[in-house]
């Protein structure tokens, strides 16, 4: 891309009108080019007086339902991404929840290896594994040809998906707000022509998770279930989170 | 006495059919900040400023009432959840709260809807220009004149392709292929489009 052309794409991103691929490296350029980062604020400014042609009195109910719920809800802490641009600060923060999830994962890892003696070998198969897992992520994070997809779920939360042709594979970040009720899990799957195949299952009480989900090369999509513990041989409906690759 | 409650009778009354007052703090800014230190009393407030217009633009775009009080309640909270993010200076706090509904309202879209029955439905609405559209409960107010006159002032082409993916959640790409237009020509109508409309708005934001 010249840099005329990326110049070019800031009234479409104002617009949220970029497809996600260019809409990750646009983000990406905005971070180095100030002028393009003042112009976007300048157009989003604009695009958001749009706001002001659509006026609709909210359903009676709303304004309860948001107060109870903010009454609930932590507030994230400032200084975490300075400047203020939403949209990009979550997908930026998915990426990094993903690499963070692993590195924490192989820190909790070591740190128990020390203490607990008799768990030694399990401790350091784990280590090894979260270590294998971790640079599997970063494998697919950094290919040439990952791009980046995210999506909602059901319930609140989002699910973000880097895939990898060359690597065969994604990272699948799930960060839904709410783990499923009761004794149910959430699963991920592999969706392709008329079929789903499995491709992992949270424990029971789990809302977010960062998996690598190898064979994405034949697949068209992830999706997102809810199923009892376990596990289900096949999805059961409705998605609650579905993702195009 | 008998004044003093016919003057709050009033009050309430016109603060329930124009909710930005005068009368009141509506500074949008100063509440969003006071909402990023955790002020619920200030978020309430803040609610009655701007949910009416993200319900309202949500709703525009997902064309499902019951969608898009859910994905109006998702934005709200978020903004609750984020508000610390807020900078004034660097962008109105409106701008900041529409940035997110909008995307939301967006994702949920490509979420949801097949891409070709959404062409199809999206064919429909473009026979109409989106902005003459009026919504269920419609209120007349100088800002929303104003902006409908700056968008009178753009190329019809700048103002369908606007139109078309603000209030209707189209990606370029679709907006070119209903448009029959070339993909350049129409990023170049979004951003001049845009431009113009800045300029029209007397939109600033400082560096």
């Amino acid at each position: 891309m010249t840099t005329s052309d990326v110049h070019a794409l800031s009234g479409a991103y104002a617009l949220d009108a970029l497809t996600d691929t260019e809409r990750a490296s646009f983000a990406r350029h905005l971070d180095d080019c100030a002028t393009c980062a003042l112009e976007v604020a300048e157009l989003r400014e604009a695009a958001a007086r749009l706001a002001d042609q659509s006026w609709a009195v909210p359903p009676p109910g709303l304004r309860t339902r948001v107060l109870a719920e903010i009454a609930n809800t932590r507030q994230e802490h400032p200084g975490s991404r300075p400047r203020a641009r939403p949209p990009r600060s979550r997908l930026a923060r998915h990426l990094l929840t993903a690499a963070a999830a692993v590195v924490v994962a192989a820190g909790a890892a070591a740190g128990t290896y020390a203490i607990q003696e008799r768990r030694v070998d399990e401790q350091r198969a784990a280590t090894v594994a979260a270590r294998a897992e971790s640079e599997r992520v970063n494998a697919i994070l950094s290919a040439p040809d990952a791009t980046v997809r995210s999506g909602p779920v059901d319930g609140g939360g989002r699910i973000t998906v880097v895939t990898s042709a060359m690597r065969d594979a994604a990272v699948v970040t799930l960060a839904a707000d709410h783990a499923p009720a009761g004794d149910h899990a959430y699963q991920l799957w592999l969706t392709g022509a008329g079929r789903a195949m499995p491709a992992g299952v949270l424990p029971v009480g789990t809302a977010t998770v960062t998996r690598v989900v190898s064979g994405t090369a034949a697949a068209q999509g992830i999706a997102v279930t809810i199923e009892p513990a376990g596990g289900s041989r096949t999805p059961t409906l409705p998605l609650v989170a579905n993702v195009r690759i | 006495m008998q004044r003093h409650r016919r003057d709050q009778a009033s009050r309430a009354e016109r603060l329930s059919v124009v909710p930005p007052t005068p009368d009141r703090p509506a500074n949008a800014d100063g509440l969003l900040t006071a909402v990023g230190r955790g002020d619920e009393a200030a978020f309430a407030t803040l609610y009655d400023v701007v949910a009416p217009r993200v319900y309202g633009l949500i709703k525009r775009v997902l064309r499902d009432p019951a969608q898009a009080e859910e994905v109006a309640q998702e934005t709200l909270v978020e903004v609750w959840r984020t508000a610390a993010r807020f900078r004034a200076g660097q962008g109105s706090a409106t701008a900041w709260v529409f940035t997110i509904a909008h995307r939301r309202a967006v994702d949920r879209v490509r979420a949801e809807q097949a891409a070709t029955r959404r062409e199809e439905q999206t064919a429909t609405w473009a026979a109409q220009p989106p902005y003459d559209q009026v919504a269920d409960e419609v209120h007349d107010r100088l800002e929303r004149q104003q902006v409908r006159r700056c968008l009178d002032g753009l190329t019809e082409l700048q103002r369908e392709s606007i139109t078309l993916a603000y209030y209707q959640g189209c990606t370029y790409p679709e907006v070119a292929r209903m448009l029959d237009v070339s993909l350049p020509t129409i990023k170049s109508r979004m951003r001049d489009g845009l431009i113009r409309l800045r300029d029209c708005l007397g939109v600033e934001v400082r560096p």
